[in-house]
């Protein structure tokens, strides 16, 4: 069983967790963000899962994809929950949208994925930075030997479409 | 789809005080609840066969209050869940009491919300080891309920230009509606100002824009129209009900957008199908406001203004005493206290029989003065039809439709 102490959380996947058991496992030894992709139909999700949301099949593979994306939404927390994100704060949470998949099957689908923006030194980047739009790729937080938690950083590539930020 | 239409009504409902430190257990307070609204509904040990509550793990049971009441079940059943559930556990007893399983249901949930089990997620709930489906947003701080929502929220600003003034008019609404509450645990009016200067909270949330968290039971009891028509309070009548609809792929609902989208959009043909009506029949709304925000979506949703217009809707005046169509009467969430959504039903039961207990003197009798100037009238005149709208979740809800 994987037992990951992260800012004062306990993060737990016991060997029976076949939906996450090997995703931060692989997230470390890659350094690649890998998706479950449904060998029947090729379709890519997230989260991790057993059944093919769009055509039952329960065969699945990792799939390499390129971590690049914009933030789609987000929010920037001020009033820390969890203790260990109190020294964080603020720090903004992004729903990024990932290039590959946009717009499949349906346009309203896309693979998306939740994580904080950092920094390169894994600091929270600084909310004026922080916008709708704005481009951004994968990073890794190594935490542990078999375990890293991919979180994003922003790119110097230009915004998709409009950059909108909070006027608050 | 069928209908129960007129068949079921909602005959007694009661609460406990709303509190910060209740000093008590979850069990005493359910107890009592479940007692004040039976004895408003004028049903006796004998008149209550079935029981059901909904809980998160920070509850006590049916089958422990029933007993220190000395009601012997015929049916009981706790489920899991906050936000959504009092509408969808309705209908369920609703189904339990049409399969001739029972013929009377009392309906509770019981929460030490602020002195224990925090709703805000910190203590206890804070402290819990993350695992499964949770790997894939708690490790990013994100795990109170606002953390959960407030992308959405944040979509909706860029998507449809909707503002934090807009939104604070929610907040505004329902603390003047607290101020006719003697009941309400925060009873004084605030400013579109004073929720914008409030604290952050999670952008784009100001404190004010975050519901309360409060110890408190809250209880109703749903019967047959024909037992209601004999009991002591006028019956109040169920048009149709729809209970923890969702949206496509709620493990994780960011996949499948619109994101501003919420799960009214799939429950609104269901709960309006089943009564009959239009958006345009309905006199009072209780909609959920564990934040400004979820009002706002919900109302929408729903159809009582257009997609992306909410924030026009709910700073028009429309959602206050005195407008077309008050949300929440009682101050609910935001002011009242925080009952996972089952307090909004109760009051809208209260406003169809005409006695909602604001501060004029005769409300029992139906005597109102419909002065809704501070300290006063919580009345809304005429009210014939009610909606409540049930939110868990941007990709979870639940309605109900009542007549009078």
């Amino acid at each position: 069983m994987a037992s990951v102490e992260y800012r004062g959380m306990n993060l737990v996947i016991p060997e029976n967790d076949s939906e996450w058991r090997e995703h931060f496992k692989l997230a470390r030894s890659s350094h690649r963000l890998m998706l479950r992709s449904c060998k029947a139909c090729g379709l890519m999700r997230y989260p991790p899962s057993h059944g093919c949301p769009w055509c039952m099949s329960l065969d699945w593979e990792w799939r390499p994809v390129s971590g690049r994306g914009h933030i789609y939404s987000y929010e920037v927390v001020h009033h820390a929950i969890q203790p260990g994100f109190k020294e964080w704060t603020p720090y903004a949470v992004v729903l990024v949208e990932l290039d590959e998949q946009r717009g499949r099957p349906t346009p309203d689908e896309a693979l998306r994925v939740i994580a904080n923006l950092v920094t390169p030194e894994f600091r929270p980047e600084p909310e004026q930075n922080v916008a709708i739009g704005k481009r951004v790729r994968v990073v890794f937080q190594d935490l542990a030997p078999d375990f890293a938690l991919p979180q994003f950083t922003l790119t110097d590539e230009p915004p998709e479409g409009r950059a909108w930020r909070f006027p608050g | 789809m069928g209908s129960l239409r007129d068949k079921y009504c909602i005959v007694g409902v009661g609460e406990t005080e709303y509190s910060r430190q209740s000093a008590r257990s979850t069990r005493a307070m359910a107890v009592e609840a479940v007692r004040n609204a039976m004895r408003d509904a004028g049903l006796g040990r004998d008149g209550v066969d079935g029981m059901m509550s909904y809980q998160s793990g920070d509850s006590t049971w049916a089958n422990w209050v029933a007993p220190d009441l000395g009601i012997r079940l015929n049916f009981y059943m706790d489920v899991f869940g906050g936000g959504s559930s009092t509408e969808a556990l309705i209908g369920l007893a609703m189904g339990a009491i049409e399969a001739g399983m029972c013929h009377t249901v009392a309906i509770f949930r019981s929460m030490n919300g602020y002195s224990d089990f925090r709703i805000g997620g910190t203590g206890a709930r804070a402290a819990q080891p993350v695992r499964g489906l949770d790997l894939a947003q708690v490790p990013f701080g994100m795990r109170s309920a606002g953390q959960n929502f407030a992308p959405t929220f944040m979509r909706h600003m860029y998507e449809y230009g909707t503002t934090s003034e807009q939104v604070a008019h929610v907040r505004v609404a329902h603390s003047k509606h607290a101020s006719q509450n003697p009941k309400a645990f925060l009873k004084d009016r605030v400013t579109v100002a004073d929720v914008l200067a409030s604290r952050w909270i999670c952008k784009p949330l100001h404190l004010l824009d975050c519901c309360l968290e409060t110890d408190n039971a809250t209880a109703l009891i749903v019967t047959g129209a024909e037992r209601a028509r004999d009991l002591r309070r006028r019956p109040v009548y169920i048009l149709g009900v729809a209970g923890r609809v969702n949206k496509p792929r709620t493990d994780f609902h960011w996949a499948h957008g619109p994101i501003t989208r919420v799960a009214g959009y799939h429950a609104r043909d269901i709960v309006f199908g089943q009564a009959g009506i239009t958006p345009d029949d309905v006199d009072v709304t209780g909609s959920y406001d564990a934040f400004t925000f979820t009002t706002m979506l919900q109302l929408e949703e729903y159809g009582f203004c257009k997609k992306g217009e909410g924030g026009q809707y709910v700073s028009s005046g429309i959602i206050e005493l005195g407008g077309r169509r008050p949300n929440n009467t009682s101050g609910s969430h935001l002011c009242e206290g925080y009952t996972h959504g089952i307090s909004m039903v109760i009051e809208n039961v209260r406003q169809l029989r005409g006695q909602v207990d604001d501060y004029c003197p005769g409300w029992e009798d139906g005597k109102h003065s419909y002065d809704y100037s501070p300290g006063k009238c919580r009345q809304v005149k005429d009210a014939r039809i009610t909606m409540n709208l049930g939110w868990a979740m941007p990709p979870t809800g639940s309605a109900l439709i009542m007549r009078n």
